[in-house]
Parts: structure tokens; sequence; C-alpha cells
């Protein structure tokens, strides 16, 4: 009785399984028609294939949820090689006040060499409203080369991005080959597991950006201005002089910093990263705060106040953040010829900042291939550059 | 009397039999009490099956390479700890037994992971403005009751670091496991 009770059992769950399984697919999509590529004529990446993965429409109540997968095959056209993309992602019916990019920096595409970029997105629409055309148009925004020259329509400030990414990229690089060459390869597996466990350890909040199309007291009303604590360092070209932000409970609004340019050079672009720390003391990464004003100009010795007039929500485990104290640090710095300031690793290490900020994307590639592949593999990828 | 097996019962409760074998089957059902119950036991869970619409997808693939990662990683970090140790010989901590206990508490926890993430929130409705916040795959960008999400399938949340900046972009960074990778997703409020 019992074994008929449990192959019973067993046939049921595999049975239910099975039709769940089915009935996930509400109504498939021809990503085909929803879909569509545009590359500039003089593009350095040319357009090799596009495969579609299983691509449906479910109704919930009065929104219709549209679930789109897309991989794309480029191929790298141009002479020299490419270390970052980025693609646009626009949805003319859907994204009314939002946009969307996917980015994929730490390449090292040869010339003639394709390379494979993931698509995976949903769109969430009232079921009434209608098409015409394909759902998401994806564009290229830009291309950076080894040599830092960058190709494309910028429109999501995409050079700036990826140029930022690649000099974090070389700095933990450098980082990495060091340490393999002044103690060899126990040394760096050492290095790369205590990255690992730094990931692993990293607390994330949840953070909700809401900028309002109307300004309404009654939205936010803030129990006190809290100012920040800056930490310093010494061969930063830009100093943070004062600054302060709205806080209620777990919400914060209209951050803003003055900063003072210290180098000799103009500035064009400054970014803070911005800590909270909570009840117990523990810090968090909360966001970054960049430049309001798109087009700065800061020559030496002048000041000027980042300023952003959104609302953010911090939480963790679906309950709100109490933020009890704020810290920020200079992250970014453009100058007006283009050139990239980023902390050291040392920077870091000194403020004890590598156990709150979360890696560089080449630092999170390359402990993941140790991680997937093994030392020999991240050994010989370090040798690649 | 041989009864006909419980796959021959499921499958003629769903009506799924060829002719032949569901007028034998139907045939042994309409003269033996035991199999009809069976069948009806059947039919009343395909009534049920519709509830079990939100089960998530699970990419067993994926997970099984994640897990052949992170035993890789644990016996590596454990090599690393103790590399002046003499190895233990009691077969009690054989590296096999090590790494089959190790993958069915990863096991266990993925499946809690996959199982009790929160859904995602796409309460845009209430707010008179642009709202970019995480989900539970990935980042998304909604206005009222339209929304843009870009997603990061098939990737663990832990391996996946979002950021914020407070102009109102939002950020999900990850090794994609298909094309090895960097990804960055980014939504944006204007």
């Amino acid at each position: 009785m019992f074994m008929r009770s449990s192959s019973k059992r067993r046939l049921a769950i595999f049975g239910l399984l099975s039709a769940a399984g089915l009935l996930a697919q509400d109504a498939p999509l021809d990503s085909r028609n929803a879909f569509k590529i545009k590359l500039p004529d003089d593009s350095p990446v040319s357009f090799v294939s596009a495969t579609m993965g299983e691509s449906r429409a479910t109704a919930r109540g009065a929104a219709l949820l549209l679930d789109l997968h897309m991989t794309l095959e480029l191929r790298n056209i141009s002479p020299n090689r490419i270390h970052g993309v980025v693609l646009r992602v626009v949805s003319q019916e859907v994204a009314a006040g939002g946009k969307a990019s996917v980015a994929v920096p730490s390449l090292n595409i040869k010339p003639g060499d394709a390379f494979p970029v993931r698509i995976d997105l949903q769109l969430i629409r009232p079921t009434q409203a209608t098409s015409g055309g394909p759902l998401v148009e994806v564009n290229l925004d830009g291309v950076l080369f080894q040599d830092l020259s960058f190709y494309g329509q910028d429109l999501l400030k995409s050079r700036r991005l990826l140029t930022f990414w690649e000099t974090e990229a070389q700095r933990d690089r450098d980082h990495f080959k060091r340490v393999l060459a002044q103690s060899g390869s126990k040394g760096l597996q050492q290095e790369v597991l205590a990255s690992l466990a730094r990931q692993a350890d990293q607390p994330q909040l949840d953070v909700r950006v809401i900028r309002r199309k109307t300004v309404s007291a009654a939205a936010f009303a803030p129990e006190r201005t809290e100012n920040f604590a800056f930490l310093k360092f010494p061969d930063s070209p830009v100093e943070p002089l004062d600054g302060s932000a709205e806080i209620s409970g777990g919400e914060a609004q209209s951050p803003r910093i003055q900063v003072r340019n210290r180098s000799g050079q103009t500035v064009k672009y400054v970014e803070m990263a911005w800590l909270v720390s909570d009840a117990s003391g523990r810090q968090f990464m909360a966001a970054s705060l960049p430049a309001s004003d798109a087009e700065l100009y800061l020559p030496p010795g002048k000041t000027a106040r980042l300023l952003q007039d959104t609302e953010l929500l911090f939480s963790r485990r679906g309950e709100p953040v109490s933020i009890q104290k704020m810290t920020g640090f200079v992250s970014q710095v453009e100058f007006a010829d283009g050139k990239l300031w980023v902390p050291t690793r040392q920077n870091l290490e000194n403020a004890a900042l590598l156990n709150v900020l979360a890696p560089s994307p080449e630092e999170q590639r390359l402990t993941d291939l140790y991680r997937r592949k093994g030392l020999t593999a991240l050994v010989e990828e370090l040798k690649k550059f | 009397m041989k009864h006909p097996t419980q796959e021959m019962l499921a499958l003629h409760a769903g009506g799924d039999l060829g002719w032949m074998a569901a007028w034998r089957t139907g045939r042994h059902v309409a003269h033996c009490e035991q199999c009809r119950d069976e069948v009806t036991a059947f039919s009343e869970m395909r009534d049920v099956a519709p509830d079990l619409n939100e089960i998530p997808e699970v990419a067993w693939n994926r997970l099984a390479a994640e897990m052949n990662a992170n035993i890789r990683l644990g016996l590596a970090a454990g090599e690393c700890v103790r590399a002046d140790e003499k190895p233990l010989r009691h077969p009690l901590f054989s590296s096999a037994r090590t790494a089959v206990a190790l993958a069915s508490v990863l096991a266990l926890m993925m499946t809690g992971i996959v199982l009790e993430h929160p859904g995602p929130r796409q309460n845009f409705a209430a707010i008179d403005g642009v709202v970019v916040q995480s989900t539970k795959d990935g980042i998304q960008v909604g206005n009222g009751v339209r929304a843009l999400q870009l997603m990061h399938t098939g990737v663990r949340d832990q391996d996946v670091i979002r950021s914020v900046d407070a102009q109102g972009a939002m950020r999900a960074r990850y090794v994609d496991p298909e094309t090895g990778y960097v990804t960055i997703n980014n939504v944006y409020a204007e």
C-alpha cells in the first residue's frame, strides 16, 4: 500500500510540474518581429546573427508582460582591438520617461573576431495598448578601443563609462599581475580568494530611486538634514568641501556636495561615492552622486556643487534602513582632455573601502574566471594583457 | 487480474493514450474499482495544475555549472588554508564525501533561494514620476503602468552587483554564464 501511494505521489508531482511548465507559456511571440537592430553604416562592428530565445506574452490583470530574449553576435570589423561596447535599448511604446542599455566592458576582441551580447528584457504595458512596428529597437551607443579612442553617438555617456571601467580594469589587472610577479601563483590564488570572500560578505542595499514629475511637499517630509563626512585621498585632483542630504528614516532626498578642483587642469566631470551607515554602524555603498551639470567646467582652484533632485529609498531584506551617518569620497574625475582619475588600490585599501565597495567589473570577471576554470586559466588570461 | 501501470492510468486520465490502449485501459477501469479510484485521483490533480503556474523555471545546467565552480572554489580555499597540514586519512573525510556533502548543501541553498525569493515590485501607479528599482531577477524603469525591465536570467542573486546613481540610473552587473563576459544592464529615469 505504501509503495503504491509513494509511486502515485511521485508520478503526480512529475505530472504537475510538467503541466505547470506548459501553462507558463501563455502566448508565444515572434522575437524576429519584436526586435529591430540598427547599426550605423560606418559602425566598427557588424551584425553577424541573432539567436532568439523563447519569447512570450502573459496577461496579468490589466497589464501585459512581454518577455523577450535575444543573443546578438557582433563582429569587430575595425582595425583595432575592442575593449567595450554599449548597446542602447529603446522601447517607444513602453518606456515613456525611461531608457535602458546593455554594456559589455572588459572585452579584448581582435579585429575580425566575433563576440556575443545577450539581451533579456521584459516589457509591461496596458493590455489595450497597440503596437505598430517592433517592440524594442537596439542601437549602438558606443565602442571603446584598446587605445581608448571611441566611436559612437554617445547619447548615454558611454564614452566616459567605458573609459572609467577600462581605467579601473587596467588598475586591477596591474594589481593582480604585480601580486603574481612578487608572490607567485600561490600568492595570486590567496589574493583572488580574499577578493571572493569580500564579495561574498559585501552587504548590498536595495535602493529605489524616484524622479518625480511634480514636487510635492506631502510626498517627502524630511526629519533632519544630515551632513556628509568625507574620506580624502592625497592624490585626488578634486576635494570635497561640504555636503548634506535631507533624511527621513530610510529615505534621502536632494543630496548635494560642494567640491574644489585642486589640480592644475580643468575638470569636466566629478562623481562622488556615497556610503551610509545604519543603526548598528554597518556601512553600505548607497549610491554615486554624479555632477548634475552636463556641461560642468571647473578650472583649477574653482568650486562647484554636485546636486541631484531625486528621492532615494534604502532598504535591506524588505526593511527600511535607518540612515545614521553618511560618508562620501571622490570616486571619479574626468579632465577636459578626456583623461580620467580613479582612486588607486592603495587609496581604497588604506581607507578600508575594499570591504564596502563592489569590485571593478574586471576584478569581478577575473575572480569569476578563477572560480569557474581555476588558477592556470587566470594566469593565462593575465598574460593576454 | 493484471492492472495497468501507474503511467498508463495517468495518461488515461488525461486522455493521452492511443485509441487501442485507451480502449483496453477503459475496459479494465470500468470493472476495477481500485484503478478507477486511481484515475479519479489523477484527474483531480490535473484540476489543480493551473495553481502551479507560478513555479519558477530552473536552469539545471547552469545550476550544475555553478555547483561545480563552487566545489572547485571550496576545495581550493581549503587547500590554501591547510597548506602545511597533513591530510586526514580517515575515510570519513575523503574528498568524494566532502564534495557530495558540499554539493547537497549548495543544492538545498539554491532551491531555497529559487523558491523563496520575493517577487518583483511593480507598483508604480501611485507615484507621479519615473521609478527605477531592482526586482527579483532584474532592474526596472517604470512610469505608471508601463515598465521596461532588463533581466539577468540564470545568474545567482549573490553574483549580481547592483549600483545606483542619484541622478536616477541603476546598474546590475554580472558575469554572463553563457558568454563569459561581464555584462552591465542599465536603466535610466529621464
